[in-house]
């Protein structure tokens, strides 16, 4: 049709002001109809209100006039400030996202066939790498060692059993350090495990500065989990030695991990995980400028860990939200490099959604929530294997996950458009109405001083979402199949992995042995200089031989739990005096 | 005759992060009138300590991680030792279905797994209990 090829007469003009009038006679007429079909199912429409999970107020159908207000810049485009439809002007064109499951149990040698089962099935990074999620198991997290009392039946569950610079070799000899990227995920220990990691590399003549990977530095989890080994201040100090550590030493290693996916596991709702992880983020950057330290030269070496739940277009708006909030937050602190704005996800789809009962229905929730994630725009995915809820993942169940995201990759064409929901009217209005309420609890943090004096009233907050979670579902106010509705008694029978006992037992043996071979007297002088570096650490005396000192005491083959144990008769709790 | 407050401890190892369940739990416990004690363990005998100076009726443990087993060995055992094998023993969380037949062996009396209802283990332990008071 001819006069179709002329734009400017064909276009809509979306949002002048008679538009938008036109588009809000045209809701009135449908709301009429909408509140009749109400009528007839018995609701009464002048009550009728639907949420979100985080309790947002959302309409049965948006128009035009719902994006009108919002300023066209803040939605931009692609690589463009403040990123909402993604960090660069590619999205998954080129390069899609890194599958990154997590992995580890029992020796290091059997997590080490894990990792290089899974990259035989296709698991891809960047370029080519390999990204190793690894996780340590929780006698490490609790930073004692395998023959300690409280660690009997827990070495190599739920992590990897990796104490020593010599787990190191177990796990990665063979490997080239320079062409994977490790995410060490721990929980208290992360310099000690670090040290480790850095010894290792220094022995196989590795140089630092060409390592990739991760660091946690999960401190600020105290504010919302149970387990917590140092004060909020101790930790902040503790992140920033490594930050500051990393920024001189090792400019392209991910320093500092935003746990947003702890956060939602203990209950947040996803405007709580926005708030709660740009808060902590902005407590960190703070710390570290006032070190000294410049916004550009740290902020790019920030990640985030984010979940993907259940409402599927909130979870969306979610991440958009963060991404547009957390580049202003920085831009405010002085960042100008993009990189330094840039919220670089790790998505880990949600495991407190998923359920031990028919536990097949979680392979269709996860499908949901890694779609979610990819629409969303993420960089990188673990995704939960479908027995989550009842153990560790089998070879079989993690490959199963792994498959998720590779057929979501290679057989849905959704990686050929960058930010496929931008310009919905409904999402837009969603990541608005997400950012907005972000804003507001984020000011609430703020006004207690920040993140580090604000633990009681996060952890509240928290506990109140994860509580009314639960008594919606025990009220038959919200249904999860399975649990309240469609409840069956047929048992779907799968496969469960076990961690043998045998791995403990030789766990001990190993950690035992390496006491009564190393080099005592080396050991003692490394300790000692541990000791000294970190005493002065506690005491406001910094001169940042901590982790040099740590990466000595690692190849004097000093373990987690040694290492541990003195920052904790330093750093850590002690009786009010 | 005052009525009997039935006093809990929940426990569970500073180890573990996953203590959304038994929070929630705790607080359930308490609104349903009873005296709740919380603990991060490091070592079982912190478990048994608290029990008996806390004079106890149930002991809960919360696992999701394992290890419940080796836990509960040590708390029923040294309960014993000290006489207080009176002392309910519950655990709850990500329980294996094999570990159920050597817990009851053990004296642990009720295993809530996940997605068990908070009713269901206030019932139960208000009918335990109080055949034994």
């Amino acid at each position: 049709m001819a006069d179709q090829q002329e734009p400017r007469e064909t276009v809509h003009p979306m949002f002048e002001p008679e538009f938008l009038e036109a588009t809000r006679r045209l809701e009135e007429q449908w709301r009429k109809d909408f509140d009749k079909i109400a009528e007839r199912f018995g609701v009464d429409p002048a009550t009728y209100q639907a949420y979100t999970r985080s309790g947002l107020p959302i309409k049965p159908v948006y128009f035009p006039h719902d994006v009108a207000a919002i300023p066209y810049h803040e939605i931009g485009s692609p690589g463009l400030f403040p990123y909402t439809r993604g960090l660069l002007a590619a999205q998954y064109q080129f390069m899609p996202w890194a599958n990154q499951p997590v992995m580890g149990y029992g020796l290091p040698e059997e997590t080490r066939e894990r990792m290089d089962f899974l990259r035989a099935q296709g698991m891809t990074g960047y370029f080519g790498k390999t990204f190793y999620n690894l996780v340590y198991d929780l006698v490490s997290h609790e930073g004692v060692d395998p023959d300690h009392p409280a660690a009997r039946g827990r070495v190599g569950q739920c992590g990897m059993a990796v104490y020593c610079r010599r787990d190191m070799e177990r796990l990665f000899d063979g490997l080239e350090l320079t062409q994977m990227n490790v995410v060490h995920i721990t929980g208290y220990e992360t310099i000690p495990v670090f040290a480790h990691y850095l010894a290792y590399a220094q022995q196989r003549g590795v140089p630092w500065q060409k390592l990739l990977g991760n660091t946690m530095n999960w401190y600020y989890q105290s504010a919302y989990c149970g387990m917590t080994t140092f004060p909020p201040q101790a930790g902040v100090d503790l992140a920033v030695e490594l930050i500051q550590f990393c920024n001189e030493q090792m400019p392209q290693w991910n320093t500092l991990n935003l746990f947003g996916y702890g956060m939602e596991e203990a209950g947040a709702v996803a405007v709580e995980e926005v708030a709660f992880s740009v808060a902590a983020g902005l407590d960190y950057a703070r710390a570290c400028m006032a070190q000294g330290l410049a916004p550009d030269d740290f902020l790019p070496r920030f990640g985030f860990q984010i979940a993907q739940a259940n409402d599927f277009f909130e979870e969306i708006a979610k991440v958009r939200a963060l991404r547009r909030l957390w580049a202003k937050t920085c831009q405010a602190l002085g960042a100008t490099k993009p990189s330094a704005m840039h919220v670089r996800i790790h998505t880990h789809t949600s495991g407190v959604e998923l359920t031990a009962q028919q536990p097949l229905n979680n392979l269709v929730r996860t499908t949901l929530h890694a779609l979610g994630a990819a629409l969303a725009g993420t960089q990188a995915m673990e995704v939960s294997a479908y027995d989550e809820a009842l153990s560790i993942p089998t070879e079989a169940s993690h490959t199963q996950s792994l498959r998720l995201q590779q057929i979501i990759q290679e057989e849905t064409n959704i990686t050929q458009v960058a930010d496929p929901l931008g310009g919905a009217y409904y999402v837009e209005s969603l990541t608005s109405q997400v950012e907005a309420a972000a804003v507001k609890l984020l000011e609430e943090v703020e006004r207690l001083g920040g993140y580090r004096h604000a633990h009681e009233f996060i952890r509240a907050r928290i506990e109140s979402s994860a509580q009314a979670w639960r008594d919606q579902i025990d009220r038959n106010q919200r249904f999860v199949v399975g649990i309240n509705k469609y409840v069956t008694d047929d048992v779907q029978k799968v496969e469960k992995f076990k961690v043998s006992l045998a791995s403990e037992h030789e766990s001990v043996r190993r950690i035992q042995a390496l006491r009564a071979e190393r080099d005592g007297p080396r050991w003692e002088l490394a300790m000692a200089m541990v000791d000294k570096a970190v005493a002065r650490f506690a005491r406001g005396e910094n001169d940042h031989t901590l982790i040099p000192a740590m990466v000595a005491a690692s190849h004097a083959d000093a373990t987690t739990g040694e290492l541990m144990a003195v920052l904790k008769r330093h750093l850590g709790w002690h009786a009010p005096v | 005759m005052a009525e009997h407050k039935i006093r809990v401890l929940l426990c569970k190892t500073t180890m573990e992060s996953h203590d959304r369940g038994v929070r929630f739990l705790a607080t359930k416990l308490r609104d349903a009138g009873m005296e709740v004690i919380y603990l991060n363990f490091l070592e079982p005998s912190e478990v048994v300590e608290t029990a008996i100076e806390e004079d106890v009726d149930v002991v809960g443990l919360s696992s999701s991680v394992q290890g419940h087993v080796a836990v509960l060995e040590d708390v029923t055992s040294q309960l014993q030792t000290r006489g207080r094998d009176d002392v309910l023993i519950l655990v709850g969380g990500v329980i294996p279905e094999e570990d159920v037949e050597p817990l009851r062996a053990m004296g642990v009396s009720g295993v809530f797994g996940p997605g068990s209802y908070v009713n269901d283990i206030v019932q139960f332990i208000r009918e335990k209990v109080s055949a034994r008071i």
